[in-house]
């Protein structure tokens, strides 16, 4: 009896979920050319990184990465970037300041799981408009080797990152609950989101301090670590591990950013007046 | 002319009365654009930090260059970047025609009623790393009115950048990421331009001149200039009075219904 329960509730969450994509993907896609912008930006931002560390290895190299890894590295940074890439924090702020969340509150799914449901239907999106082009472009016009060492721990800590992402980023868009203009703490976030997730340079290249603390913050698991398990080996504050062993430490992650994040929601419910709505 | 300083007066007058509103939100928004731009060097320092570098510049070089760079983007950011946004909500609103109304050109009206006062710490970051590169680089004195010369330049191929993006959004309505394309290219200015190879310095010199907005100022006020170096200060006015004359153009394309 309650075998059919769980299936009847897991049927019903995977009929929300494609038909909640399914809408996403279609009204993004009339706006498809704004995705396509990444065809030209992803590339550009890839030729200056190459002439960068080309530069920077002329004159000595740096410690923990070879000039092949690096520039693989920033192809696949950019790759899972569009894979993982979200604005739940900005959605929700902007539909608790106007008040606009009150219609979600009265729907039967929470909105937590609606828009991580909206975040599948633009990525899938995103993955047509902007990865599959550019993974092309780095194949085939700058001749980048881009095939990962093990492509099933790719696709599953890329899918934990699109994750931890959402989760991360969707309890900083909780924060409107209390303060109601948060874009300033949204930029603070992405300020160390975006030093500390590895996409502007690769962990290892810090200083050993600062690595370390970074397996305690959220910031690696959304870029550092699949770019690392693409490359097939992850090193990070002079600890080695195995593949297995960092995507295992990576699931662990998400779970704690899921459950603080469902704590926090719970705390914003209660919170919520939708005063002005 | 008298007209135009009067009214921006007026309109930076009212922006900071506005930003100062939600203080907090200013406050938190003016302190982290200050820190975002004092962390954009951080890879040039972790590089350095690491013993290696660009070869043939050293740490205190590259800093001025990013310092000049970002002083740059502060004054475009205080000055030019709202008439993008402006333009692109406009025309996607289709409220063009209340600016059309307006006794004065769009885009004077459009640049002085969108004055960015959160774009100040980006101003202050900029002038601290420019002080920082000036200390410790081997600075030319006699170099000083070149580099003004330099930086005026680089300052229109700014403008005129923010003014070609919001030429584009009349054509290639509402989409937000137009900036990105423009920014892009930018990334080219921020590094010594003669990492790069020669096709890329070319066009960073003469067809988007975006190395001037640093590389050929900082690189005058290390003594590297003569009269030559300011050759790149042509393309640049031309790119300048270009953008101005694509606006106007767009500005005729505007097809509105009313609103």
């Amino acid at each position: 009896m309650v075998g059919v329960e769980v299936k009847q509730a897991i049927k019903t969450r995977s009929d929300i979920l494609l038909a909640v994509a399914s809408v996403t993907f279609k009204e993004w896609g009339a706006y498809r050319s704004h995705s396509m912008v990444s065809i030209f930006v992803g590339p550009v931002f890839f030729v200056v990184q190459y002439f960068i560390w080309t530069a920077v290895f002329a004159g000595g190299g740096m410690p923990g990465m070879e000039l092949d890894e690096v520039i693989r590295y920033f192809a696949a940074t950019a790759l899972i970037g569009y894979l993982v890439m979200d604005f739940a924090d900005w959605n929700l702020s902007m539909l608790v300041r106007t008040g606009k969340f009150l219609t979600f509150s009265l729907r039967p799914p929470n909105h937590s799981f609606f828009a991580l449901s909206q975040k599948v239907g633009h990525r899938i999106l995103g993955f047509l408009a902007e990865f599959l082009p550019c993974y092309l472009i780095f194949m085939f016009v700058f001749g980048i080797d881009m095939r990962p060492t093990y492509i099933g721990w790719v696709l599953v800590s890329v899918a934990l990152a699109f994750l931890m992402n959402f989760y991360v980023n969707y309890s900083i868009g909780l924060v409107s609950f209390w303060v109601v203009q948060s874009g300033g703490i949204r930029r603070v976030y992405s300020l160390f989101g975006g030093i500390f997730s590895g996409a502007l340079i690769p962990l290892v290249f810090f200083p050993q301090s600062l690595q370390w603390v970074q397996f305690f913050l959220p910031f690696q698991y959304t870029s550092f670590v699949p770019a690392m398990v693409f490359l097939g080996r992850y090193e990070l504050g002079g600890i080695e591990m195995s593949i297995p062993a960092i995507v295992g430490i990576q699931a662990i992650a998400v779970l704690v950013a899921f459950a603080f994040c469902e704590l926090l929601n719970s705390f914003a419910m209660k919170k919520f007046t939708a005063v002005g709505a | 002319m008298k007209m135009f300083f009067s009214v921006y007066k007026s309109c930076i007058k009212t922006a900071l009365v506005q930003a100062t509103a939600y203080r907090l939100n200013f406050l938190l928004s003016m302190l982290i654009t200050l820190a975002f731009n004092l962390l954009f060097p951080l890879v040039t320092i972790l590089i350095y930090n690491a013993g290696a570098g660009f070869p043939g510049w050293d740490f205190s070089e590259v800093l001025l260059i990013q310092g000049v760079f970002t002083l740059s983007t502060g004054l475009i950011g205080m000055t030019m970047d709202g008439l993008v946004w402006a333009t692109m909500q406009h025309v996607r609103e289709g409220s063009f025609e209340i600016v059309l109304l307006k006794p004065t050109s769009p885009l004077t009206f459009l640049i002085s009623t969108n004055f960015d006062a959160d774009s100040f710490g980006l101003l202050i970051g900029g002038g601290a790393l420019f002080i920082v590169g000036l200390v410790f680089a081997d600075v030319s004195i006699a170099a000083i009115p070149v580099f003004i010369v330099l930086f005026a330049a680089g300052f229109c191929v700014m403008a005129g950048m923010n003014m070609l993006m919001a030429a584009t959004s009349f054509k290639w309505v509402g989409n937000s990421r137009i900036p990105e394309i423009f920014n892009s290219l930018m990334n080219f200015g921020k590094y010594p331009l003669t990492i790069f190879p020669a096709a890329i310095r070319g066009f960073a010199t003469f067809i988007i001149p975006v190395g001037i907005i640093a590389f050929y100022p900082a690189n005058a006020l290390l003594g590297d200039w003569n009269l030559r170096t300011l050759l790149p200060v042509i393309p640049c006015a031309i790119f300048m009075l270009f953008s101005i004359f694509v606006y106007k153009r767009m500005v005729r394309a505007y097809e509105g219904v009313g609103g």
